[in-house]
């Protein structure tokens, strides 16, 4: 241990002893985000940044909005242990591959567990890997429900509690308002990583799960899971949605809701401020905004999302980018972020901020929300674990005839055999 | 003639460190990788030599070779009729009319625009709620519009009609140039022969369009054995895995799953499977052009 912290102090003094010059010249912090949607916020982000370092000039790399595309970019990047790449963004499930393949630096000595505590646990855990943690998280997201206030105060309905509910809800008001244009929900049902948290939240939701965490053996076999995912086939998709939800990611589900075609409609806390904006929507002013129900006798479940900021393990300077993830995460910028964009904070203070309150009334009742929100597996073999299980929920939805108990048990098999992996040595 | 064949070997180096540089060394590469078990995300497990354990692994992947039928319809279907409408196109532009050169030019755009912008212009064109084949097919009738991108039993029939428009003027284009290089005096020959219009297509144009025919059908298949982008934009392989080509299995392996070694193993089954085509077709071009030969 002494000699880590000698080891350690020798490598912090070198570079500092070689950075130090050159902050006073021209020191570059590159860092790799996606297309942000209120670039502006961001640009006088870094500008206040830049003018409190005098001599650090943060470069920024765009990369594609998709989280898989992003993935595949930082991948290579990492795999390849370029140098010239120091802060990233990383999406919620990341941090235990990156952590696992040595790409992510431990923040611990920056970020203490002090610090830690003034942020939401559900996304510090979805940080943490193996007793260290790698990321700080800049965004929370979790699975809502949006609903048609009007129409369910035309039809008498609270707010349905219970997904069997909502489906007789919507069938209901789709009788009642005869209209061609109308169907009774929408969410994201395309093969790819938002199927995955789609279906948990129903297989939660229900009392099954995705996987055993101890025993690291699938669970989408078990009964709870496979009465959650025929339900979705025939009452969700079957009995009040259409066939082209199977083909939605998040975009094309929300236009659908703004324009005013959608009963209910799953999301992120980001449709809220799109849907009310009479720019964009149809249906401003006539959103309502709920916990996603749950069945009979187990609690509702969200699925957490979100976005973190980590270093680069091949930073030459992971002191200044460190600096600068301290700058982005803090509360002032995050409150403006929020403001501009309606993205939820991360840090527990702010959901007592009265200014963020009044551009976000709904952000008091999605903080139960978040807390409670469930991370996807957290694991460094994740994406291969994920595709499997979007091939699964994807052809038992696709197609109606297949037999799910048997789909499942194939699904349950390859997972376990990647999981097995795990398995074999362990980690040093 | 020594210093000239050193000379002409100097020429010829800069292509070569090319080829080898961009070319030989990834397939080498590839080659090699595909022996290993190499998963990216779990390092300390090592690169673990496997021999033939991931080609075993991909025989009896069921996914693989689902993708590997998908793969195969894909071209199968899309091949024939590509060679067909480009032969139907060639023919027409081989004409002389007013304004010839000017179509011959339009006709190129489908090609000429990259595949991920036509994809996307495809998944709107398919679009379940205001896609353009759906008003074309039942006009302001909703219910019942398709959501063929949704539709397993669709999915590789939409991705199929937006590869057969792209890549048909590339057929026309090698076709058109098979026609032109055939003499006017054999059509006036079959003429006064008394030949009538589909005579002479059928003995004279066809039999000496052959080497064109089977240049398109090569580059054709090499290209379209490899098709990615089409999926990657519209479908991401859904639903249900019916459109995940080969290429595209192999990519979420290697590039979003980390493992290196199986990826690899897909990637060279890929490259064999061109390579296997590809010997075939010369094979019976020069079989073809030997009995022209001796006829």
């Amino acid at each position: 241990m002494a000699h880590a912290k000698k080891f350690l102090f020798c490598v912090i003094s070198f570079f500092y002893c070689n950075a130090a010059p050159t902050v006073a010249q021209n020191t570059e912090i590159r860092f790799v985000s996606w297309k942000a949607e209120a670039p502006k916020v961001w640009d006088q982000a870094i500008a206040d940044f830049e003018r409190q370092n005098p001599g650090i000039k943060v470069v920024r790399e765009i990369g594609p909005q998709s989280s898989t595309q992003i993935h595949d970019l930082l991948s290579q990047k990492l795999k390849n242990r370029d140098s010239r790449l120091d802060v990233f963004f990383m999406d919620t499930i990341w941090p235990a591959e990156f952590a696992s393949a040595g790409w992510a630096l431990p923040l611990d000595r920056y970020f203490p567990a002090a610090e830690q505590y003034k942020f939401l646990p559900a996304p510090i855990s979805a940080n943490q890997y193996r007793g260290q943690i790698f990321g700080v998280p800049l965004f929370i997201d979790a699975g809502v429900l949006y609903y048609r206030k009007d129409l369910l105060e035309k039809y008498g309905f609270a707010p349905p509690r219970l997904w069997p509910e909502l489906v007789e809800q919507a069938k209901t008001i789709l009788a009642g308002e005869q209209s061609m244009q109308l169907v009774g929900f929408s969410g994201q049902f395309k093969q790819y990583e938002g199927l995955v948290c789609n279906m948990m939240e129903y297989i939660l939701s229900g009392g099954g799960a995705l996987w055993d965490e101890k025993r690291m053996t699938s669970a989408l076999d078990q009964p709870a899971a496979l009465e959650a995912v025929r339900f979705v086939r025939d009452r969700i998709i079957g009995e009040i949605s259409h066939r082209g939800v199977l083909s939605y990611e998040e975009p094309e589900s929300l236009v659908l809701f703004t324009q005013g075609r959608a009963i209910f409609h799953r999301n992120w806390p980001y449709a809220w401020t799109i849907a009310n904006d009479p720019a964009n929507s149809k249906i401003a002013g006539k959103v309502g905004i709920a916990p996603l129900p749950s069945f009979a006798g187990a609690k509702g479940a969200a699925a957490l999302g979100g976005w973190q900021l980590g270093v680069s393990r091949f930073s030459m300077k992971p002191d200044l980018a460190w600096r600068f993830v301290a700058f982005m995460t803090s509360e002032k910028i995050q409150k403006r972020i929020g403001l501009a964009t309606g993205r939820a904070p991360t840090r527990t203070a702010l959901y007592d901020d009265p200014e963020l309150a009044g551009k976000m009334p709904q952000l008091g009742s999605l903080l139960e929300t978040f807390k409670q929100a469930v991370p996807r597996p957290r694991t460094p073999v994740y994406v291969p674990l994920s595709n499997i299980m979007q091939r699964y929920f994807s052809s038992v939805l696709a197609l109606p005839n297949t037999d799910i108990k048997k789909r499942a048990a194939l699904a349950a098999r390859d997972m376990d055999r990647l999981l097995d992996l795990l398995r074999e040595k362990q980690m040093p | 003639m020594k210093g000239s064949h050193r000379t002409a070997l100097l020429f010829l180096l800069p292509s070569f460190i090319f080829v080898a540089v961009f070319s030989l060394f990834p397939i080498f590469e590839s080659f090699r990788l595909s022996f290993y078990r190499l998963i990216l995300t779990l390092p300390w497990l090592g690169e673990k030599m496997v021999g033939w354990q991931n080609y075993a692994d991909l025989w009896q992947d069921p996914v693989a070779i689902e993708s590997l039928f998908t793969t195969l319809i894909f071209v199968g279907v899309t091949i024939p009729l590509e060679l067909l409408f480009g032969l139907g196109i060639a023919l027409v532009l081989n004409e002389a009319f007013h304004g010839r050169g000017l179509l011959r030019a339009v006709v190129l755009v489908p090609w000429a625009i990259p595949t991920v912008v036509s994809s996307q212009m495809w998944r709107f064109i398919f679009n379940d709620r205001y896609g353009l084949i759906n008003f074309i097919f039942f006009g302001g009738d909703v219910s019942r519009y398709l959501a063929p991108l949704a539709d397993p039993h669709l999915a590789l029939i939409a991705i199929m009609a937006a590869e057969i428009w792209k890549t048909t003027p590339f057929a026309a284009l090698i076709l058109l140039a098979g026609l032109q290089s055939i003499p006017d005096d054999l059509y006036e020959a079959a003429s006064i022969d008394g030949a009538t219009a589909w005579q002479k297509f059928r003995h004279v144009t066809l039999p000496l369009l052959r080497p064109a025919l089977l240049l398109a059908l090569l580059f054709r298949t090499i290209d379209s054995l490899r098709v990615f982008d089409l999926v990657f934009v519209m479908t991401q392989g859904g639903p249900a895995d019916t459109t995940n080509v080969l290429q595209f299995y192999g990519y979420k392996k290697t590039f979003a799953e980390g493992m290196i070694g199986y990826g690899s193993a897909i990637a060279v089954a890929v490259f064999l499977m061109s390579l296997i085509f590809s010997l075939a077709y010369l094979r019976f071009m020069k079989t073809r052009d030997h009995e022209g030969m001796t006829r």
